[in-house]
């Protein structure tokens, strides 16, 4: 029994330290109007620092800069606006973007941001980012100090929400080696400390070309979520990310902030390599054999949009994706397709049961509770599911044959692209077996399109042009479950600035406006 | 009670008690692990009630079965994890003290390098090593908890060897064979089934601990490290029963193994016969 003590104690310890945080102090009596503390989950902490070519704003989680300017910015609606930039054009062969940009814009060391800063830039993250993918851009050159060219290797129509997320770093002072660290951009704040792992404090750029950001100081802490929760309780922040499953307590001084999101959840079904998956008629009466309203009542307590698709609400998204849940219809798609129902409650065509193993990623609880609750509605369908938690070492592999509890929803219509159009060497999708030459084709004809607007249609053709597309009636390689919502709590009387969608990763989007945000007086 | 029963018998008894308590534990857990698996979202976040004794979680998922599964796949796992530490204590306990100095050289360092290395890093790494899940988590355990076992019975038949009884028997023309059969392993037996005995609970914990950290078992099976990690992030909201009862059965199963183990030793230990 002495030998055992330890091994208790160490338990209990293990336990006892996985709930630590810390938190700066900031009493509620005197707040100061135009600071703000702000509380993301330890994962937003950028860990190779704020370099757009280690993917501070890019990558998985975009989000706009705020250290830097970018060219182009993301309008609320998702069309695209004019940060840096003042005009772009694109050649008729797609080949050669010319971007022209503000004259009077100047770093916060005082140096002006020219073209060949813009170059430098975009030249460096193509030779270095591993984040993000700038295969189509051959390079980029400076032709006087406010214009820039690029030089694409193929047509890119999208090029613009590219550069939303590119920020422009200066020539003369960058380093890839400390500018991660110590950051040097011509944006609305600057950092001015970073405690790795505790927090980062921003404060606003005094030389701010565009209007002056009214918010003078931002502390961004990262925690884990009951961490943030107990902040929260003890009145230490003024806005904190949270989750559905804090959302029925009722901290005194803060009220719940829903923001819509395309942070979707879905699963991929395989059209090879899985025998129950391959039958079009499984994938199609799943998709309307799911109650998606029951599903977000049930794990996100009502906080989430039902999901159709990979881009619900975007620009390019097809409103035809959006189906009727019909169990009946569902059990009548089964049925025709000669999967007949078992003693057993399970069904069962030419020998091969209705059975799948819905994976997620462990420590997922939403995804967790999103695949047993898929799995009990599917089960009232004949269609016999377990779920098993696995680690994204192995996930991206056995997605290939077995059904996966995804999230996706970014701020481009690349990621139609990466989903459903299919690799040159293999001849089928990257992440779940799925290949359709008519879907293909409209987006690589959206990617060699003159003019965005024009793209747009072109994308929801490839959702679906009314006779085939990855909709319901169509191959449906992927069911889109849900839109997570994305939950904060906000002190009361600050004025947090209306949001557009938020993208996946619950993290830097909140505070894309933090300039413009306020406290009552 | 005194009166009634000599402290023999009272060992017995509760060995008895521990055994079947464990055993109880072990087929409940066993007949209950669908129930276990079970999602229902319409009873999720209850509190302990008369139809669920130990609660539901944010799933709806039966926390007095989930315990219940969770602690009989420990115990199956600390099963199996001891026997196969014991068997190789044995085996390399007793080649150690057997087969020459230099076999003995080798063993004992490798005894000594194991022990030197803390066991939860040592368990961490082997089960990742062997692919996490079931067979990493048994692997981990049962590979790092044989040393202290193997020590004890390597210095025990160390001394063996020079005893009287056993050099007469050599004298007289018994094989190494006859004489390890009919004088060493009787005189080890209890040495060895106590040590067995007394793993189990280190295999618990240390499965507990390694499923908690998230290197040992699946996050769907209903394992006591899994049940007490996904806890966690439940307690700031008030709902205590999610880590309160699985941790007060962890705790009971392995102290009732201790007790088990403890007795066991009284009861086949030869100076204690009389008592």
């Amino acid at each position: 029994m002495k030998r055992l003590l330890p091994c208790l104690l160490s338990l209990t310890l293990i336990a006892g330290c996985a709930s630590g945080g810390t938190a700066s102090t900031t009493p509620a009596a005197e707040h100061p109007a135009d600071e703000v503390v702000v509380v993301m989950g330890p994962t937003s902490e950028p860990e190779a620092g704020f370099d757009p070519a280690f993917g501070w704003g890019a990558g998985e989680h975009v989000h706009e800069p705020l250290i830097q300017s970018t060219l182009t910015v993301t309008n609320a609606d998702l069309t695209i606006g004019y940060d840096l930039a003042t005009g772009m054009s694109v050649s008729d062969d797609g080949l050669t973007w010319t971007v022209t940009i503000r004259d009077d814009v100047s770093f916060t060391d005082g140096e002006p941001l020219t073209a060949a800063d813009v170059a430098f830039t975009y030249n460096t993250v193509k030779a270095t980012s591993s984040v993000n993918d700038f295969t189509m851009l051959s390079s980029a050159e400076a032709v006087d100090d406010t214009t820039v060219v690029f030089h694409m290797t193929t047509p890119y129509s999208i090029w613009p929400y590219t550069m939303a997320i590119v920020g422009i770093v200066p020539e003369h002072a960058y380093d890839s080696a400390t500018y991660g660290s110590n950051p040097i951009g011509s944006g609305r704040y600057t950092l001015v400390q970073w405690d790795r792992g505790e927090q980062i404090i921003l404060e606003a750029n005094p030389d701010y070309y565009g209007e002056a950001p009214k918010m003078k100081k931002v502390t961004i802490l990262f925690m884990e979520e009951d961490a943030a929760f107990l902040a929260v309780q003890a009145g230490q922040a003024d806005l904190a990310y949270t989750s559905a499953v804090y959302a029925d307590q009722s901290p005194t001084g803060y009220s719940l902030l829903s923001c819509e999101s395309v942070d979707n959840r879905g699963i991929n079904l395989p059209t090879e390599g899985n025998p129950v998956t391959a039958d079009l008629a499984v994938r199609r009466a799943i998709n309307i054999g799911v109650d998606r309203e029951e599903m977000i009542r049930n794990v996100l307590g009502g906080y989430g949009t039902p999901a159709y698709s990979v881009c619900d609400k975007l620009p390019w998204y097809n409103p035809a994706s959006e189906v009727a849940y019909d169990p009946e219809e569902a059990v009548r798609l089964l049925e025709e397709a000669g999967w007949v129902l078992g003693d057993d409650g399970v069904r069962v065509k030419d020998g091969v049961r209705a059975e799948l193993n819905i994976l997620y990623s462990t420590g997922d609880s939403v995804r967790q509770a999103l695949a047993a609750d898929l799995s009990n509605q599917l089960a009232e369908l004949g269609i016999a599911c377990t779920t098993e938690g696995v680690g994204w070492d192995t996930a991206y592999d056995r997605a290939l044959t077995t059904p996966l509890v995804w999230g996706w929803g970014a701020h481009t219509p690349m990621e139609l692209y990466n989903i459903y159009h299919t690799m040159p060497d293999t001849g089928t999708a990257l992440y779940s077996p799925y290949a359709n030459p008519t879907v293909d084709s409209y987006m690589d004809q959206a990617l060699r399109c003159a003019g965005l607007e024009d793209s747009y249609e072109l994308w929801q053709k490839a959702q679906w042009d009314g006779t085939t597309g990855v909709t319901q009636d169509g191959d449906i390689p992927w069911v889109w479950l849900v839109n997570v919502n994305h939950l904060y709590w906000v002190r009361d009387g600050l004025q947090v600035a209306e949001q557009k969608i938020h993208p996946h990763g619950h993290g830097w989007s909140i505070v894309n406006n933090v300039d413009q945000w306020s406290f009552a007086s | 009670m005194d009166r009634l029963l000599n402290q023999r018998q009272r060992a017995l008894l509760l060995s008895a008690f521990a055994a079947l308590a464990l055993l109880a534990v072990t087929v409940a857990g066993f007949l209950l692990s669908d129930a276990a698996m079970v999602t229902d979202f319409s009873r999720k976040n209850l509190a302990p009630c008369l139809a669920y004794p130990f609660g539901t979680d944010w799933m709806g998922r039966d926390m007095l079965a989930r315990t219940l599964t969770g602690l009989s796949l420990s115990i199956r796992i600390g099963v199996l994890t001891a026997a196969v530490s014991a068997v190789v204590a044995l085996a390399v306990g007793t080649a150690a003290a057997t087969l020459g100095r230099r076999v003995d050289a080798v063993l004992s360092w490798c005894i000594d390098l194991v022990m030197g290395i803390p066991h939860i890093l040592l368990v961490i790494l082997i089960s990742l090593a062997f692919g996490k899940g079931f067979v990493g988590v048994v692997a981990g355990v049962a590979l790092s908890h044989w040393t202290s076992l193997a020590r004890l019975l390597r210095g025990e038949v160390l001394q063996l060897r020079s005893a009287p009884y056993v050099l007469t028997a050599e004298k007289l023309g018994r094989t190494r064979l006859q004489v390890a059969r009919d004088h060493l392993l009787p005189h080890l037996l209890p040495q060895f089934l106590t040590g067995l005995i007394l793993l189990f609970p280190h295999a618990i914990l240390h499965e507990a601990s390694v499923t908690f950290l998230g290197f040992g078992l699946s996050s769907e099976q209903p394992a006591i490290g899994v049940i007490l990690s996904e806890s966690m992030s439940y307690l700031t909201t008030g709902k205590w029963w999610l880590a309160f009862f699985p941790g007060l059965m962890l705790v009971a199963t392995v102290a009732l193994f201790a007790l088990l183990g403890d007795r066991l030793r009284r009861i086949l230990d030869p100076a204690t016969i009389h008592q």
